[in-house]
C-alpha cells in the first residue's frame, strides 16, 4: 500500500534553519503523532506539506502525489486545521462549511448532506444558524474540524487540535480522530499533551532542531531513548535533552 | 499614545512609513517655505469674511475630529485587555478615562499639526511668531472633539445598549466625517442655486451683507495670538474635557463592564442557510458578500467614501439637465475618480483582509479564480450604487452617459485589479491604516485614479480634442496599472509570507 506521507531531505530556513534535512514516512491509515519541543520544526514541517510553505529543498510526496510539482492534486487529498481554527466569526458554522466544501469541489447536494450530517456528529447541529463569533473555543474547534472533514480527507493533519479545548470537547475530537482513523483515513497531529500521543498514535516521531531523532511505537522510542518501563514524557525528556542544560534541582535556592 | 504611535509606525513597515512621511513633509516645506516668506510682511486684517472662513474651518476641522473621536471612544468601550487591567487596578476609573482620553485628543492634534505644520511653521519663524497660536486653537478643537466624543458615545450607549452602540456609532462617525461636506452640498443638492451654501455665506460677508453673531470672531483673533481670546477659548475647552472625563468616569467603567458581557453573550437571529451553492466562485462570491454585510463597523467606514460620492451623483444629474459645458464632464470624472476610491476600499477587503487566508491557500482551488470572485463580489455594491444614475445619464445627456458607462467601471475595476495584484494579509481591523502599508501602491492608485477621471471628463466634454486627450490620460493610466501587475506565482508568496 502507498505510504500517505514520505518526506525526504526536508529543510527550510528562516535565517537559521527550521527543518533540517528531515525524513520522514506516515503510513497509510495510521495516527502519526508528531512531537517536539517549541521551536524544533513540527509546524513549518506541517505547513510545508500542506501547501502553505515552500521548502528550501527536498521533497514531500502525498499518496504518491508530487505536492511541489501537483500542488492542486495533492491538496485535494489533505485536510489541514492549525491550532487557530480557521473560521469566519460572522458566518455560521453551515456558511462556513459551504464555503470549504466549494472550495475543494464538493457538489452542493452532497455537500449540505455531509454538513448536516458533520454538525449532527459533532454536536453542534442546534447551533448551526449562530455566527461562529460567539461560540466558545471548543465550539469553534469542533467547526473548523467539521471543515476539515467535509471533503472527506484521505490525510488529516491537525496541529494542536486538544489546545484550549475543556474535557468534554477534548474527548469528543480524540473520538472524532479515532473513529476516522478506522475509517481509514491518516491523521497526523502534532501535540504537547503527552499522554494523548501515547493513548492515540499508532506511531510517534519526535523531531528536535528540524530533525526526526527517533520514530515509531512507544516501544521502540523506549529501547531507542534506554528507558524500559518509562512513559512517553520520560522518553521524550530523554530524547531532547539538551547536553548543556541545567537540572531542574540546581535552580532550586 | 505608544501604542497608538507603534500601531502607526512600528515594525519594517512603520519605518518605511516614517521615511516617506518624513519626504513627504519635506517636500511640503519646500513649498511652504516661499510662501512664508511671501506672507513675511502680509497682516490678517480681522474683518467678518476672515473671521467666517476661519470659523469655518474650524467647524470642518472639529467635524473631522469628533469622527475620529467618536470612533475611538466607542472602540475604547469594548476594547478589552487594557481597560480590564487598568480597571482592576486602584487607579481611579475618572484618573484612567481622563488619560486614555487625553491620548485619544492628542492622537487627533497630532495628526492636524502635522499636516498644517509645512504651511504654519515657516510663515510663523518667518515673521509672524504669534501664527503659532494657530497650533493651541488645533489643541482646544482637539479636547472638545474628544469630550464630545466621549459624551456622545456614552449617549449612545444609554439610548441603544451595548450591542447596538458599536454598530450605530461607526455609522453615526462616518456621517459627522461627512457632515460639513453634506450640509456646505445641501443647497446645491435641493435648491436652484449653482454655488454651494457655504460660499453663498463667504461672498455675502465679504459684501458686508453678513451681521456675525458677537465673538465670532475669537477664534480668528486666537488664532493671531490675542492672549485674552486664546486663553478664553483654551479655558474653556480644558474644561469641557475635564468635566466630561471627571463626571462619566464612573459610569465609563461601568458601560465597558456591560459591553464586555454584551459581547460575549451575542446571540445572532437564527438565520437557516438555504440550499448550498456549488464551485469556488460561487461560493467565494457568497462568503464575501455576507461577511460585508454583517461587518457594520468597517462597512460604515466605506460609507464615508460613498457619502461624498452620492451628493457628486445628484449634482451630476441635476447638470445633465441643462448644457453647462464644465459641470457635467468634472462631475463624471469626480463620479469616476470617487468610484476607484470606493472600489478600492471594497476590494482591500475581500481580497487582503481575508479572514483565513491559510484555508484559501490550503484548498486545491484555482487562486486566480477565488481573486476574480473576490473582486466581484468586493465590486458588486458599487455596482448597485452607481447603475440608476447611470442609466438616468444616459437618458439625459448621452455622451456623458457613455463616458460613464465606459469610464466608471474602468476606474472601479483598474482599483479593483491593484487590490489583487498588490494584495498583503491583512485584519479587518486595519482598513484605516492599508494606506500606510503601502505607500506607493496607495500613491499610484490616487494617479491612475486622477488619469482615469481626467480621461473621463474629457470624454464627456463636448469637443474632439478632449477625447484625444481622454485618449492619451487612458493610455497613461493604463501604463501605470500594467507596472503594478504582479503574477500569480508572486501574489502567493507574499500572501504566504505574510501569512507565516
Amino acid at each position: 500500500m502507498t505510504d500517505a506521507l514520505v518526506i525526504k531531505g526536508l529543510s527550510k530556513a528562516y535565517g537559521k534553519p527550521a527543518v533540517d534535512g528531515l525524513d520522514l514516512t506516515v503510513r497509510s491509515g495510521e495516527l502519526y503523532a508528531l512531537l517536539g519541543p517549541n521551536g524544533a520544526g513540527k509546524t513549518t514541517t506541517l505547513r510545508i506539506v500542506a501547501g502553505l510553505l515552500r521548502p528550501d529543498a527536498g521533497s514531500v510526496r502525498v499518496f504518491g502525489i508530487d505536492a511541489q510539482a501537483e500542488p492542486a492534486a495533492a491538496k485535494q487529498l489533505i485536510a489541514w486545521a492549525p491550532d487557530e481554527p480557521l473560521l469566519y466569526d460572522r458566518l455560521t458554522p453551515m456558511e462556513y462549511l459551504e464555503f470549504v466544501a466549494g472550495l475543494w469541489g464538493v457538489a452542493a447536494g452532497p455537500a449540505r448532506e455531509k454538513a448536516e450530517a458533520l454538525l449532527k456528529w459533532l454536536g453542534l447541529w442546534d447551533e448551526r444558524a449562530q455566527r461562529c463569533e460567539g461560540f466558545s473555543r471548543g465550539m469553534k474547534q469542533k467547526t473548523a474540524l467539521a471543515g476539515a472533514l467535509i471533503h472527506d480527507p484521505k490525510l488529516l493533519i491537525l496541529d494542536e487540535p486538544l489546545t484550549g479545548l475543556d474535557a468534554a470537547a477534548a474527548r469528543q475530537v480524540k473520538d472524532v480522530l479515532t473513529e476516522r482513523v478506522r475509517g481509514g483515513t491518516t491523521v497526523i497531529l502534532t501535540t504537547h499533551i503527552l499522554e494523548v500521543a501515547e493513548r492515540l498514535a499508532d506511531r510517534i516521531g519526535i523531531i528536535h532542531h528540524g530533525r526526526l531523532l527517533a520514530q515509531g511505537t512507544l516501544d521502540d522510542l523506549r529501547v531507542r531513548a534506554g528507558e524500559r518501563e518509562g512513559t512517553l514524557e520520560d522518553v521524550f525528556l530523554e530524547l531532547t535533552a539538551e547536553p548543556n542544560a541545567v537540572a531542574p534541582a540546581a535552580l532550586s535556592l | 499614545m505608544r501604542l497608538a504611535w507603534r500601531g502607526w509606525f512600528g515594525g519594517k513597515r512603520g519605518a518605511r512609513s516614517v521615511w516617506i512621511l518624513g519626504i513627504v513633509f519635506v517636500g511640503l516645506f519646500i513649498v511652504g517655505v516661499p510662501m512664508g516668506l511671501g506672507l513675511r510682511r502680509a497682516t490678517v486684517p480681522i474683518i467678518p469674511v476672515i473671521a467666517l472662513i476661519v470659523d469655518l474651518v474650524l467647524a470642518l476641522v472639529f467635524t473631522l475630529m469628533l469622527s475620529q473621536t467618536l470612533a475611538a471612544a466607542t472602540e475604547a468601550l469594548y476594547a478589552r485587555g487594557d481597560l480590564d487591567l487598568l480597571f482592576s487596578s486602584p487607579i481611579a476609573p475618572r484618573k484612567v478615562l481622563f488619560v486614555r482620553f487625553a491620548a485619544i485628543a492628542a492622537n487627533v492634534f497630532i495628526a492636524f499639526a502635522l499636516l498644517i505644520s509645512p504651511f504654519l511653521l515657516p510663515a510663523a519663524l518667518l515673521g509672524h511668531p504669534a501664527w503659532l497660536a494657530v497650533y493651541l486653537m488645533l489643541a482646544a478643537v482637539a479636547l472638545i472633539a474628544s469630550a464630545s466624543g466621549l459624551v456622545l458615545a456614552m449617549v449612545l450607549f444609554r439610548l441603544l445598549g451595548p450591542r447596538r452602540t458599536r454598530a450605530v456609532a461607526q455609522v453615526l462617525a462616518a456621517l459627522i466625517g461627512a457632515a460639513f461636506f453634506l450640509v456646505t452640498q445641501a443647497r446645491n443638492l435641493f435648491g436652484q442655486q449653482q454655488v454651494s451654501g457655504v460660499a453663498g455665506m463667504v461672498m455675502g460677508a465679504a459684501r458686508g451683507g453678513l451681521a456675525l453673531p458677537p465673538l465670532a470672531d475669537w477664534p480668528l483673533r486666537a488664532m493671531l495670538g490675542q492672549p485674552v481670546p486664546l486663553l478664553s477659548l483654551l479655558a474653556i475647552s480644558a474644561g469641557l474635557f475635564l468635566v466630561a472625563t471627571n463626571r462619566i468616569g464612573r459610569r465609563f467603567a461601568a458601560d465597558a463592564a456591560a459591553a464586555s458581557g454584551a459581547s460575549e453573550k451575542r446571540q445572532q437571529p437564527a438565520r437557516l442557510a438555504g440550499a448550498f451553492a456549488s464551485g469556488v466562485f460561487a461560493v467565494t462570491v457568497r462568503k464575501e458578500l455576507r461577511l460585508m454585510a454583517r461587518d457594520v463597523p468597517l462597512m460604515s467606514q466605506v460609507l464615508f467614501r460613498v457619502l461624498y460620492m452620492l451628493p457628486m451623483l445628484f449634482v451630476l444629474l441635476r447638470n445633465a439637465g441643462h448644457s453647462l459645458s464644465f459641470a457635467l464632464p468634472a462631475g463624471v470624472g469626480a463620479v469616476t475618480f470617487l468610484a476607484g476610491q470606493v472600489a478600492s476600499s471594497l476590494t482591500w477587503i475581500t481580497l487582503s483582509a481575508e479572514d483565513t487566508p491559510e484555508l484559501i491557500a490550503s484548498a486545491p482551488a484555482v487562486m486566480s479564480l477565488v481573486w476574480r470572485a473576490k473582486l466581484v463580489a468586493g465590486l458588486a455594491p458599487l455596482a448597485v450604487i452607481l447603475i440608476a444614475p447611470l442609466l438616468a445619464l444616459l437618458v439625459m445627456a448621452p455622451r456623458a452617459g457613455i463616458a460613464a458607462l465606459v469610464f466608471w467601471p474602468i476606474s472601479a475595476v483598474a482599483s479593483g485589479l491593484i487590490s489583487q495584484w498588490r494584495q498583503r494579509p491583512a485584519k479587518r481591523a486595519e482598513f484605516r491604516r492599508r494606506a500606510s502599508a503601502s505607500f506607493m501602491t496607495g500613491l499610484a492608485q490616487l494617479i491612475i485614479g486622477a488619469l482615469l477621471a481626467c480621461a473621463a471628463g474629457l470624454a464627456a466634454a463636448p469637443s474632439g480634442w478632449s477625447l484625444a486627450g481622454s485618449v492619451v490620460a487612458l493610455i497613461m493610466a493604463g501604463v501605470a496599472l500594467f507596472a503594478l501587475r504582479r503574477d500569480e506565482r508572486t501574489i502567493m508568496e507574499g500572501l504566504l509570507s505574510g501569512a507565516s
